[in-house]
């Protein structure tokens, strides 16, 4: 079993964060999002894992990931270019394939229970492909599965009007070579793309069974800011926080604190967990970081009450106010206007941004 | 839909016809690899092709 990792797209419902980098690289409880599906590929026990690159960010996926090693993992690079679908992105990894199955993720993605449960019921059977799926509350607004008593899947409907099941296809799939003479055969679709979907229509079609595995634990498609926020409190909600770093007598600290061992909570801070702090990051006096706050590394934070945002690092944010539920882009700085005359708030916002005050 | 890659002979990054189409004569995106790719690496067959259909391999 290899496995596939899409790391292409625009990122355009995350800019200005993705002006400077793909989206997969946005951090999410201090670690790439890109990094946890290598984690889970390696947890089902997939090693050698073909990244697809679009037309944005390629050289800072590569410098981040490298040839895989430092995961335990071997990559290859496949350069897709042109974003013409998913089917078109699989196909550029046939010769990567070959005739091994293959677990296709897409990299913005994730999940808390990782590919594990989908390979090993798709691997119990003779299937052409394997699907992951979750019961959503709005069924007409997605690719919705219907499955027969064992659970493979009879029928694909994008979007129906009315759905014969609740269960929407994420972003997670389990494919035996056979898919690569479907997606040959496919057409464009009326948005120009190679749809996925259709290829495993027409595998259907063709004869093959489908497996469907539902997903129960929580599944976020981080492409948006407020993703990015959900997705960091799901982590922080799961995830084991370490306590490395300093934190001076006099701090007041309680809940589970992530804290890197170059990390600093000074005298007279508040930090109220799970919250992570990343490398180099002092929390200084009089500063207050609430639950399901990540904070970046080399930055400092002092008088500010943060909670529910992530920071995503070289931050100097000393301003006496409330910052809740915001995504800070890397380098973004907020200092406090008290001095200043006339009085009013400075802002050199870049293209965009999204500010409420 | 036919999908050509090519793959560098040196660091073995996969790169589709269609980036090597739009533009002919790359320098291998992977990261610090030196080779040179061309469209004409591709077999005549995979060319000939890609000219036909040229239109199907754009966004
Ligand atoms: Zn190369």
């Amino acid at each position: 079993m290899k496995g596939v990792l899409l790391s292409g797209g625009t990122g355009s419902r995350l800019r200005p964060i993705t002006h400077t980098g793909p989206k997969q690289l946005v951090p999410v409880a201090n670690k790439p999002v890109l990094e946890y599906a290598i984690e889970d590929l390696k947890e089902a026990g997939i090693t050698e894992i073909g990244v697809i690159l679009g037309n944005k960010g390629r050289d800072e996926i590569q410098e981040l990931l490298g040839d895989g090693s430092k995961y335990g993992v071997d990559i290859t690079y496949i350069v897709q270019g042109n974003p013409l679908g998913l089917a078109h992105a699989a196909g550029c990894a046939r010769d990567f394939v070959g005739d091994d199955d293959f677990v296709m993720y897409l990299g913005d993605n994730i999940l808390k229970s990782g590919v594990t449960d989908l390979v090993e019921s798709f691997e119990a059977g003779d299937y052409g492909a394997g699907i992951a799926l979750q019961e959503v509350e709005d069924p007409q607004a997605f690719g919705i599965a219907d499955v027969d008593d064992e659970g493979n899947v009879t029928q694909l409907i994008e979007k129906p009007d009315d759905p014969p099941t609740n269960l929407a296809l994420i972003g997670m799939y389990v494919f035996s070579p056979a898919v690569f003479d479907a997606i040959e055969g496919l057409k464009p679709s009326w948005r120009g793309e190679l749809e996925i979907t259709d290829a495993i229509q027409d595998l259907l079609e063709d004869g093959y069974e489908i497996d469907s595995h539902v997903v129960t634990g929580w599944w976020k498609d981080t492409g948006k800011p407020e993703d990015i926020l959900e997705a960091n409190r799901l982590v922080l909600e799961d995830r084991e926080l370490k306590t490395s770093g300093v934190v001076e007598d006099g701090a007041e600290t309680d809940g589970r604190i992530e804290l890197a061992e170059t990390a600093v909570i000074e005298d007279g801070a508040v930090v109220r967990g799970p919250v992570s702090i990343a490398e180099n990051t002092t929390i200084k006096r009089g500063t207050y970081v609430g639950p399901y706050t990540s904070v970046g590394a080399n930055s400092t934070l002092e008088d500010i009450h943060i909670e529910n945002s992530v920071v995503i690092g070289d931050s100097e944010i000393t301003a006496n106010g409330r910052i809740v539920d915001s995504l800070l882009g890397r380098g973004a700085n907020v200092g406090s206007a008290k001095e200043l005359l006339p009085e009013g708030r400075r802002l050199v916002v870049g293209e965009n941004s999204q500010l409420k005050l | 839909m036919r999908i050509i890659t090519h793959t560098c002979p040196a660091c073995g990054t996969v790169v589709a016809a269609n980036e090597l189409e739009r533009n002919r004569v790359m320098k291998c995106p992977g990261l610090g690899c030196q080779e040179v790719l061309r469209f004409e690496d591709l077999s005549e067959d995979a060319r000939e092709h890609f000219r036909e259909h040229w239109d199907r391999y754009q966004i």
